[in-house]
């Protein structure tokens, strides 16, 4: 019973990390349709910054948080403005999108590997850890704060969606550009903000694991592939559906464990996407789009 | 007289290596109905696109309030006045009607009248009012160009343009639009309607111009095109 709370609350927390990874990868698809493989990569940024400014300047991983939605936002900007938005437009731009943004990631890592030597590093902070009793086990304060983190992100930014001007407007893009054009909105504009706002959820994601877990430049290929998977099960946009997608493969990955020997539980995410893909290509929750 | 609101100066417009129009001319003079007819393919939404801005000519020019608009992006027009109401709609499904409508308002000069805006168009269209938090892909087609329109609106145009408003719509919902058109035109607004309802499109338009596979062919006030025997024949079927 203990190890099936325990397993759950390791579960749940694993969920909300998975849910910010998954949205940002979700957005950037349903607004500009270009899949962002550079994800992955910006993922491995957000763990380095967040262990530079604390291991340099001693600043807290929690304390930094703003400054790596700034400096990952502003590279998605940087991304876009410099690479993506020459991209031909449409399903055209598919292969061209792929090539491209892996290309980036590559330089992203090596970039990294440049830095930082391969070495694999993680945060280690004073209350890394410390835990809090809770149902008759004990949770890691860090991972209690991970979660927080990630359910307020994607509440504050469904409240962008829905209610500001701005927010609509990015919705509305994602579902007829043209007639957004005709309304005043600039479109160009909109995609730059939503690549933004996409590589920041990836930085955020990769601030938070650094957290929990060790990184080196390689970091970030199996959390761009279960992002995947997230968004193939849970589709685009609505925030419950990804939330609930983390939550079915954190469920899935962790209680594997109880059942497959450690080395093969990373391959559970993969055999969902393909059995999604098989029996329920919709997804789980169906096709809307940022509804 | 006094300058034309909007004016087209002999523009070219192609998709690709297909050119569209050829040395298309037109004048809209402020509080004027006038209606650009066609057979498909005439080049009647081109010709709209390329004043909204969303295809800008690649010769030509078109200048609105005397200006030219060349240097104008398609995302700056609404700020200045030209609103269109697209063909098919083509409003933001899965968005709720009044989500459509409050982005209608997104321009600068709009936004501080949004609020005003919407009641006028909820006034227009009470249809609108009670469908509000529905989303827009689940309205009927006639709601859906209601929709539409009063996006258009919530811009507070001066130049409303409408590509084939009453495409798919029942006979009585036609009226309605027409009916709505005559109503903006006795408020001021000056307003530019493509047609394939010829017989519709000329009672409520002043004057009319037939264009032709890109070109103009014909022009006049509508009374001179509706007796026109040409006309008559090809488009009335008399």
């Amino acid at each position: 019973m203990e190890r099936f709370i325990d397993l759950s609350l390791s579960a749940i927390m694993l969920a909300g990390l998975y849910a910010t990874m998954a949205y940002g990868l979700g957005l950037i698809y349903g607004v500009l349709r270009v899949v962002n493989l550079a994800h992955g990569g910006v993922i491995m940024a957000g763990a380095y910054l967040g262990w530079v400014l604390f291991e340099r300047w001693g600043i807290d991983p929690y304390l930094a948080l703003p400054l790596v939605i700034v400096a990952s936002f502003g590279l998605g900007i940087l991304m876009y403005r410099l690479l993506v938005r020459h991209l031909p437009r449409g399903p055209a731009g598919g292969p061209a999108s792929l090539l491209l943004l892996f290309g980036t990631w590559l330089v992203l890592r090596n970039v990294a590997y440049l830095l930082f030597t391969g070495n694999d590093q993680s945060i280690r902070t004073s209350y890394s850890t410390a835990s809090v009793p809770f149902l008759g086990t004990y949770v890691s304060v860090n991972r209690l704060a991970v979660l927080g983190v990630a359910v307020i992100l994607p509440i504050l930014l469904q409240l962008l969606l829905k209610k500001t001007y701005t927010g609509r407007a990015i919705r509305a893009v994602a579902q007829n550009a043209d007639s957004c054009t005709l309304v005043g909105v600039d479109v160009e504009r909109i995609y730059a903000l939503t690549f933004g706002i996409g590589t920041a959820l990836a930085g955020v994601a990769g601030l938070l694991s650094a957290t929990i877990f060790s990184f080196n430049p390689g970091f970030g290929s199996g959390e761009l592939l279960k992002s995947f998977v997230v968004v193939v099960l849970g589709g685009l946009g609505s925030i419950l559906g990804v939330g609930l997608a983390a939550f079915i493969l954190a469920v899935v990955e962790v209680f594997a464990i109880l059942v497959l020997p450690s080395y093969l539980t990373s391959a559970v995410g993969f055999v969902m996407l393909v059995l999604v893909l098989v029996l329920r290509p919709g997804g789980l929750f169906g096709h809307r789009v940022l509804g | 007289m006094s300058e034309p609101l909007l004016q087209l100066d002999a523009i070219d417009v192609s998709y690709g290596d297909v050119q569209v129009l050829f040395g298309l001319s037109l004048e809209v003079r402020e509080g004027e109905v006038v209606t650009l007819l066609g057979s498909n393919g005439a080049g009647k939404t081109t010709t709209l696109r390329a004043i909204s801005g969303l295809r800008p000519p690649r010769a030509g020019e078109i200048r609105y309030r005397g200006r030219s608009l060349a240097t104008i992006p398609a995302a700056a027009r609404a700020d200045l006045g030209i609103s269109l109401v697209p063909e098919g709609r083509e409003l933001w499904p899965q968005l709720t009607v009044r989500e459509n409508l409050d982005l209608g308002a997104y321009g600068a000069r709009a936004r501080p009248h949004a609020a005003r805006n919407l009641e006028r168009v909820f006034a227009m269209f009470p249809r609108l009012a009670e469908r509000s938090g529905q989303l827009a892909g689940s309205l009927s087609g006639g709601e859906q160009q209601m929709c539409a329109i009063g996006r258009a609106l919530m811009s507070e145009p001066t130049l409303l343009m409408l590509d084939e408003p009453s495409l798919g719509l029942s006979p009585l919902l036609v009226d309605q639009v027409m009916n709505t058109i005559s109503e903006l035109h006795a408020g001021g607004m000056t307003i530019l309607l493509v047609e394939q309802n010829l017989r519709k499109a000329l009672q409520v338009a002043q004057r009319g111009t037939v264009i032709e596979t890109g070109r103009v062919r014909l022009e006049g006030t509508s009374a001179e095109l509706a007796a026109n025997p040409e006309i008559r024949a090809a488009y009335l079927g008399i």
